[in-house]
């Protein structure tokens, strides 16, 4: 039985992958709604655009070939965390704002799943972060173009790859905020997101030619699963590639994609797995 | 047969831990009921007897801890069993930032009815409501009793045959509760079964033929309102109107019969109450001192006194609260 029709004739569809799927666009697309007649996301919004137009009167400090250099240093560098930052505020507060306002309590009784109410969640947030991710590019790309740079394919790809951060992040957050309330979840994302960012370094130790991780045998192997059990976000940084002026090759994009979907998969999974369970009171 | 019941609640507990030592709570310790097709159960319970959370219950908000819960013979946590069922939480809440008429979009989207029903059923149960005029305004702003007519509105979008209202009529003022009280009664007769709690007693009696009342996360009586509104005392009360002189001996005679009771005296006439198999052995006594009959009736408990009696009793029997 696909449908159910009640005696006064209304035909409900709840059945299969697509209405599976609808009913996750349909949270999803609410969630986007949500935060578009939001005064205080554009407010942020707006911020974060004018941060970028500072750069152009930081750069009036540098030498004359290095202003078109600075901005473009400037921009790799704000616009990645300003996603993250969005991913961790509002990742923390997204399931924590549905219970404290109580308005969970009239949707997850209609016919859809927990699973798909957080799946449309994410998805509404990380189609809200790329948005905000290419709103904050345009800005920049025309202060770059003010100061005579030029946007390249490197620049390109370093943002996609700074994206594919911010979905991990924000499933992260997700996991985090499923679990605990938004304070703690906030601390933890960010912590994940701290020891992310620097465990190349772990790695670097391992290979180093005077370390305790690579001299002692036994640190040496705690440091092998230290890095296997935690992401390396380091993989999504080609800041220093762009402004050298290096290419990154495709190979390294897709595998780079890969990594960070799997680990967003794997954090979304637990999301789902702990908000299965919980009690909404 | 078996397709009769709606709603089961078979020995369901939930106990909360509570605080970082794990307090335990005991929210709802014993609750069983049925309810059939056509039926209007009333669930009553003073505040914290543990109505919302059992509520929660029936819709897979929270998962019991003890006891089993059918829904159209499925668990709950069965999306096509709430498909339906419509409900209306404890002072309901939606987005604030959508309009009443969106709010209702997105439900029907949630409940795959497609667009062009949609179109239909959103401004149709909107207007049921009174909501017309302010159909294209968001929530922000909007008052509670509002709010609740948003909340009975999207409640009726899918067409349930079962409705879980938690306290429907409060936060509203009389005429609003009068209105949806009103409204509650079409649905009954549209053929729409009703579980809704209360602690206000009159609104139960008006709308609902069993009641399930609560009392510190226990059922302690159930059944067929005018059942037990006459099961534990069948009395009758008497208005008599006293002769004129010795009317301190008539009032002793009239209370020598067994099980008799003055309740009230105002001047010549005085009410009493007696168990209805010494009625005539009353109106017999009545004429011996030539006082008059004025009326006599069966008394009925009121529910509240049926419920102030329940709880007290859980009280001494078994109340470690
Ligand atoms: N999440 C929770 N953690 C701990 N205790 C809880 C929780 N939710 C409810 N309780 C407790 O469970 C008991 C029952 O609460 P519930 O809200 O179900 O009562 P109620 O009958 O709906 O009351 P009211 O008439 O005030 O709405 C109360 O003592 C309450 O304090
Ligand atoms: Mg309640």
């Amino acid at each position: 039985m696909s449908t159910f029709t009640s005696q006064g004739g209304v035909t409900l569809r709840t059945q299969g992958v697509g209405r599976s799927l609808l009913r996750i666009f349909a949270v999803a697309g609410n969630t986007l709604r949500e935060a578009g007649r939001n005064r205080l996301f554009y407010g942020l919004l707006g911020a974060a655009a004018l941060l970028l137009v500072f750069s152009v009167l930081l750069s009036d400090l540098a030498l004359l070939d290095q202003k078109a250099r600075l901005v473009q240093d400037f921009g790799l560098f704000i616009i990645p965390l300003l996603d993250v930052a969005s991913a961790v505020l509002m990742g923390a507060l997204l399931l924590y704002k549905e219970i404290d306002r109580k308005t969970l309590y009239a949707i997850l009784p209609k016919p859809i799943r927990r699973s798909e109410f957080l799946l449309g969640k994410l998805l509404g947030l990380c189609g809200l972060l790329a948005l905000q991710e290419l709103a904050l590019a345009l800005c920049w790309y025309g202060v770059l173009k003010l100061r005579g740079g030029d946007m390249t394919p490197a620049i390109g790809i370093a943002l996609l790859l700074s994206y594919i951060e911010v979905v991990f992040i924000t499933s992260v957050a997700l996991f985090f905020s499923a679990l605990s309330r938004p304070v703690l979840s906030g601390v933890l994302t960010v912590g994940v997101f701290l020891i992310g960012r620097v465990s190349y370094v772990l790695a670097d130790l391992l290979g180093a030619q005077k370390s305790i991780f690579s001299e002692v045998p036994a640190m040496h192997a705690i440091g092998r699963v230290l890095l296997t059990v935690v992401p390396d976000l380091s993989t999504f940084n080609v800041a220093d590639e762009v402004l050298l002026g290096w290419d990154v090759p495709l190979h390294y994009v897709t595998a780079a994609a890969a990594y960070g979907l799997s680990w967003s998969a794997l954090f979304t999974v637990a999301a789902l797995l702990v908000f299965e369970r919980r009690d909404i009171v | 047969m078996a397709d009769d019941v709606l709603l089961q609640l078979d020995r369901v507990g939930k106990t909360f831990r509570s605080g970082l030592l794990g307090r335990r709570v005991e929210a709802v310790r014993e609750v069983s009921l049925t309810l059939r097709r056509g039926e209007s159960v009333g669930y009553l319970g003073p505040n914290g007897s543990g109505k919302t959370t059992s509520i929660k219950c029936i819709l897979s908000l929270i998962q019991p801890s003890r006891g089993a819960i059918r829904l159209f013979g499925k668990p709950p946590s069965d999306a096509l069993a709430r498909a339906r069922v419509g409900y209306l939480p404890e002072s309901p809440y939606f987005y604030d930032y959508l309009t009443p008429h969106e709010v209702l979009d997105y439900v029907g989207r949630l409940y795959g009815i497609d667009r062009g029903t949609r179109k239909k059923r959103v401004p149709m149960l909107l207007d049921r409501l009174g909501l017309a005029q302010a159909m294209h305004r968001p929530l922000r702003g909007f008052s509670k009793g509002m709010l609740q007519r948003v909340g009975i509105a999207q409640s009726l979008l899918s067409d349930p045959d079962l409705l879980i209202y938690d306290e429907p009529l409060s936060g509203l003022d009389p005429i609003g509760r009068k209105e949806v009280r009103e409204l509650m009664v079409d649905l009954r007769k549209e053929g729409k079964s009703l579980f809704f709690s209360s602690h206000v007693l009159t609104d139960i009696e008006t709308l609902c033929d069993s009641v399930c009342i609560l009392d510190r996360g226990v059922a302690v009586a159930q059944g067929r309102l005018s059942e037990l509104l006459l099961a534990d005392r069948l009395e009758s009360e008497a208005v008599i109107e006293l002769a004129a002189d010795a009317q301190e001996a008539a009032i002793a005679v009239l209370t020598s019969v067994p099980g008799a009771v003055l309740c009230e005296r105002a001047g010549a006439v005085v009410r009493l109450r007696v168990p209805t198999p010494r009625v005539p052995e009353l109106t017999q006594r009545a004429l011996e001192v030539q006082a008059q009959l004025r009326e006599l009736a069966p008394r009925r408990d009121s529910l509240e006194e049926l419920f102030m009696r329940k709880a007290v009793h859980v009280q001494e029997v078994g109340g470690a609260a």
